[in-house]
């Protein structure tokens, strides 16, 4: 009989281990108090600030507890809507189908994609001077017509052909970059490559190559020039063949600028959302708002740009 | 009382062996139960992407345009068998040579020393192969092998490609192959450890070499084990997701080439599994690039077990 049951005994523990707790996910919206615990996943571009954000509010509200994950856009919106989160952060537009499945979205900061070349670029002279127009890129990234650096500066005597890099994973990035450009991130040519430093670091290594990056991945935070091996590609926004003054992105200072007073784009540049699955109710909520309002001092210092005024009125009237 | 009975009446051992026999071959059951679930439950999520295309268009369609609604799969099945070609084709014959120099060559010293050094690259985590990957392997294929191959097998299509990178099939095989090598290593030398020795002293002393030993005594006994560590690699090398993913490339091309990109079923689920809930029919299509990696690995894994089956009887006859 003992050793039947030390035996089934063993069994049990064996299945009990097999079985995932399913337990039901606490939720944090406590009514109104400041405790309990919020979680929160998604792009991988707000990750950095958020967790700078959830740092400063736990000095206020010692008693709530965060759970932050970094995962990608997608993953951020997939979360939020079943119920896996409490915020899902997604760095691009909210669509239509996402909205209709009860999307709810309160945007909080700017931030931007640039376009990445190396260093040693054979025509980076050229390219630092003139930029390159919306169309050329296009002709890049998304018809392929484009096939040389000659062809892209207009001097098709050079015939360095153009390496062609996008990011392999679904991302905000991408889909910002890709929508500048008129298209979808499946529209996007070019060797996939995962990740934001991923996709960095392969142009780093190719010198006729060409990417697009995250404001906070594209910039050296140490000294605010592009990353070592790397050179930001200025855009030629108003078409006149070369880069004006306000259309120089050297330096880190000179992109957040050009972000905040909409010189630069957008897209590329873009608002970081945050995603609640219906109107955000108790903590989720009051976080959100004092993100909008006392949370807005540490955007500079974390290296993105603050919404301008009018979209911030909207924000906060979204989120009361 | 003389001495003390340790064992039980009769009935209660019979009662003891009947209840383990069953709670041991329910347990037994659980995991290809659990494989029939997965199955089950991939095909009823994947299963509104069939009400829109048929089996055909998705299996033999080549574009992807997922937001067009085009989900042509046959992309990412070549991709995952150029790749997983590629790795075995590179990876076998090296792994059977080490393990014929371990099992019949080697001094226990070395063997020793080998043996867990190569186990340990099993343990390898998988994203550090793909760190490695892009590091060293890409660069290398792209600036050492693809001149190389240009100006020695050019006029073979296989080798030539309008890639300018060294994100490839190749630059994937060749990581994959150093993944499954521990396997086919490990698998290959178990069965030729198992040998009785008689044979090889036998062969021996007919004034056969060590190497005409293996050929003739060693080699047509083990070679069932062989091929099942070869498919044991090649499972493996189908599924694997992370480094392949990290070097392959990602473009959702039917390649032509050894040195085109290429675009594996498993990365395809790992990039796009984060948007899958928030597009329409993505969530059926991912589901179902799941359900067919999964076919694949199951065919191919009876398959070769209807094959080694076949070889075996045949290497029983002969003996």
């Amino acid at each position: 009989m003992s050793k039947t049951f030390r035996l089934t005994l063993a069994i049990a523990i064996v299945i009990a281990m097999l079985i995932p707790a399913c337990g039901s996910k606490t939720t944090s919206s406590e009514s109104s108090g400041m405790q309990g615990t919020l979680t929160i996943s998604g792009a991988f571009a707000l990750y950095p600030m958020m967790t700078r954000w959830a740092e400063e509010y736990q000095r206020v509200y010692p008693d709530v507890q965060f759970d932050i994950s970094a995962g990608g856009a997608g993953k951020g919106m997939a979360d939020a809507l079943s119920g896996a989160v409490d915020i899902g952060m997604v760095s691009r537009d909210v669509t239509a189908e996402e909205e209709a499945q009860g999307a709810y979205w309160v945007a909080v900061t700017k931030d931007a994609v640039f376009p990445v070349v190396n260093a040693q670029n054979p025509v980076l002279a050229d390219l630092m001077k003139s930029g390159l127009s919306q169309e050329v890129f296009e002709g890049i990234f998304i018809a392929g017509e484009i096939k040389t650096w000659g062809q892209a500066i207009g001097r098709p005597e050079i015939t360095d052909e153009i390496h062609v890099y996008t990011r392999s994973d679904a991302c905000g990035a991408a889909e910002t970059w890709a929508k500048y450009l008129g298209g979808k991130q499946e529209n996007l040519l070019g060797i996939g490559v995962f990740g934001d430093p991923g996709l960095l670091d392969a142009v780093i290594k190719d010198p006729l190559g060409i990417g697009y990056n995250n404001l906070n991945y594209a910039y050296d935070m140490t000294n605010g020039t592009a990353v070592a091996g790397a050179a930001i590609l200025p855009i030629d926004v108003n078409g006149n063949a070369q880069i004006d003054s306000d259309e120089v992105l050297t330096t880190k200072d000179e992109a957040v600028k050009a972000v905040a007073n909409g010189k630069y784009p957008s897209p590329p540049a873009r608002v970081e959302n945050l995603v609640t699955k219906g109107k955000p109710e108790g903590l989720a909520q009051a976080f959100i708002q004092w993100i909008l309002t006392d949370g807005q001092q540490y955007l500079e210092e974390a290296g993105y740009i603050p919404l301008p005024p009018d979209q911030m009125d909207a924000s906060l009237q979204k989120v009361q | 009382m003389g001495a003390k009975v340790y064992l039980s009446p009769l009935p209660a051992r019979r009662d003891q062996d009947r209840s383990a026999s069953r709670t041991l071959f329910l347990l037994t059951l659980l995991p290809p139960a659990l494989v029939l679930v997965i199955l089950i439950a991939l095909a009823a999520r994947a299963w509104p992407i069939l009400g829109e295309h048929t089996l055909w268009e998705l299996l033999a369609g080549t574009v992807w345009k997922p937001l067009q609604g085009l989900f042509g799969f046959w992309p990412f099945i070549a991709g995952t068998v150029w790749v997983t070609v590629a790795a075995v084709a590179l990876a076998v014959p090296p792994c059977l040579l080490t393990a014929i120099y371990l099992s019949e060559y080697a001094r226990q010293s070395i063997r020793a020393i080998m043996k867990p050094l190569l186990d340990l690259l099993a343990a390898i985590p998988s994203v550090v192969y793909g760190v490695w990957g892009m590091v060293a392997i890409v660069p290398w294929v792209e600036h050492s092998l693809v001149p190389f191959f240009r100006r020695w097998l050019g006029f073979l299509p296989f080798f030539v490609s309008a890639n300018p990178t060294g994100f490839s099939v190749l630059a994937g095989g060749i990581v994959l192959a150093v993944m499954i090598a521990p396997f086919i290593i490990a698998v290959t030398y178990e069965v030729m450890a198992t040998v009785p020795e008689g044979l090889r002293q036998a062969s021996l002393a007919l004034g056969a070499t060590r190497w005409q030993t293996v050929k003739s005594a060693v080699l047509p006994q083990t070679l069932p084990g062989i091929l099942a560590g070869i498919v044991l690699g090649s499972s493996r090398a189908l599924g694997e997701t992370m480094a392949v993913l990290m070097v392959v490339g990602n473009v959702a091309q039917v390649p032509g080439s050894v040195f085109d990109a290429a675009y594996p079923l498993p990365a395809l689920i790992a990039n796009n599994y984060g948007e899958m809930m928030s597009i329409p029919m993505y969530d059926a299509a991912l589901m179902g690039a799941a359900l067919i990696l999964l076919a694949i690995v199951l065919v191919f894994n009876v398959a070769s077990t209807l094959v080694l089956r076949r070889i075996m009887g045949r290497v029983r006859r002969a003996w």
